[in-house]
């Protein structure tokens, strides 16, 4: 059975739900869940059955995205709790004009950001322990010894970037939303993503390559 | 002058101007960050997928059900609201009907009671005459007089504080009439007798 297209257009401020046409294109392959329509028909009518099957299916994309906006695994899971009990909640309201894969990915970034402004009293930028930089250094296994230890270099310094310049360098260069469209998820100004995207790779650069400092290219 | 980071990033994005474009397609420094940003971007999308350390669809499973329950409990109430409510209107509609109804009977019952007061008025004035009458115009009479007494008992047996009902009002409507004859029957026999 062909995926469905099913496009949202609910009314609750926090999200503008539309799947941008280019955006997905654009976007990260593991958000490519194929849906049925039959599927997504159940879940509209409240069949708790499919909408487990869907819990299943995005369970994991829905983490990672979580996991990579957020500071903390355990934040990461509230942010996949919640986006699925607002996907349980609205999913009666679909039209089928966008992708349900689109749909819970914003629900999902949006659930994160807000995540990140309710955690906005604590420290900017996150110490990582020697603990912490161990275990991501450890989830890279199946890579060669230098591509892991990049990798987990790359992690550990993305880890270290302030809240919204981790959230914004993941939604823009990963999942590949606008500054416009990260601009109205995150109640900021489509200005304030870029300088905030620029920001989190001058800071990369810094903290990958020490010698080389912060600054734009000199 | 080399490009900053934000147009370098337009650059990658391709959103640069042609002029920032060139820049970077001539400048060795230049280029080189710029492939730096695409490895970045490229080593970030290929970050491995992680799953949560614990399930957590009981969890959205017990919420679901339970905004189910809820909503059946609302749309349960909304239900019996909506019966009380048509009850509530039917009730108050019957009772309007039936107290319209009742008004209506009770001005028409008082209207033949009148009526038959002026019916009785205008006899004893005809029955003032004690002249010699024929017999069986005096049958007629008494045949019309009985006819009244027993609807008099009839009508005596409701009580006076009885609602006005659609027997009575058949009983005034039958009294008035016969007074009516009553009073045609002695009004032709004083005119008889007057000539």
């Amino acid at each position: 059975m062909a995926p469905a297209r099913v496009a949202v257009n609910l009314g609750e401020p926090a999200f503008v739900l539309h799947s941008g046409g280019a955006l997905e294109s654009r976007a990260r392959q593991t958000f490519a869940v194929p849906v049925d329509d039959l599927l997504v028909a159940r879940a509209r009518k409240g069949d708790l059955a499919a909408l487990e099957k869907l819990y299943r299916s995005f369970e994991r994309p829905v983490y990672t995205l979580a996991r990579r906006l957020t500071r903390t695994p355990h934040d990461a899971e509230d942010v996949l709790q919640e986006t699925f009990l607002e996907v349980v909640r609205s999913i009666r309201h679909f039209r089928g004009e966008g992708s349900l894969a689109g749909w819970i990915r914003r629900v999902a970034a949006s659930k994160a950001l807000m995540k990140l402004r309710a955690e906005s009293a604590r420290p900017p930028e996150q110490e990582l322990s020697d603990e912490l930089a161990d275990s991501i250094a450890a989830r890279h296994p199946g890579a060669s010894p230098g591509a892991a230890v990049e990798r987990a270099d790359l992690e550990t310094a993305v880890a270290r970037l302030s809240d919204s310049a981790r959230a914004v360098l993941w939604l823009h260069d990963v999942e590949g939303y606008s500054h416009d469209e990260i601009a109205a998820m995150a109640g900021k100004t489509p200005s304030f993503s870029k300088s905030q995207l620029a920001r989190a790779h001058a800071r990369l650069r810094g903290l990958l390559a020490p010698g080389a400092g912060e600054g734009p290219c000199t | 002058m080399h490009l900053s980071i934000d147009d370098l990033l337009s650059v990658r994005d391709g959103e640069a101007s042609a002029e920032a474009a060139a820049h970077a397609a001539s400048c060795p420094e230049c280029a080189a960050e710029l492939e730096r940003l695409r490895v970045v971007r490229k080593e970030l999308a290929a970050f491995p997928e992680e799953a949560p350390d614990r399930d957590l669809w009981p969890t959205v499973r017990a919420a679901a059900s339970a905004r189910r329950q809820l909503r059946r409990w609302v749309r349960a109430g909304w239900a019996l609201a909506a019966a009380a409510l048509l009850f509530t209107v039917v009730m108050g509609v019957r009772g309007g009907v039936e107290a319209w109804r009742e008004a209506q009977l009770a001005r028409r019952t008082r209207a033949l009671v009148a009526e038959s007061q002026k019916l009785e008025y205008a006899l004893r004035s005809l029955e003032g005459d004690s002249r010699v009458m024929k017999g069986r115009t005096a049958g007629t009479i008494c045949q019309i007089q009985d006819r009244i007494a027993l609807i008099d008992v009839q009508l005596g047996r409701t009580g006076p504080d009885r609602a006005a009902s659609l027997d009575e009002l058949k009983l005034w409507q039958e009294r008035v009439q016969l007074l009516d004859a009553l009073v045609n029957v002695q009004a032709t026999r004083t005119a008889y007798v007057g000539l």
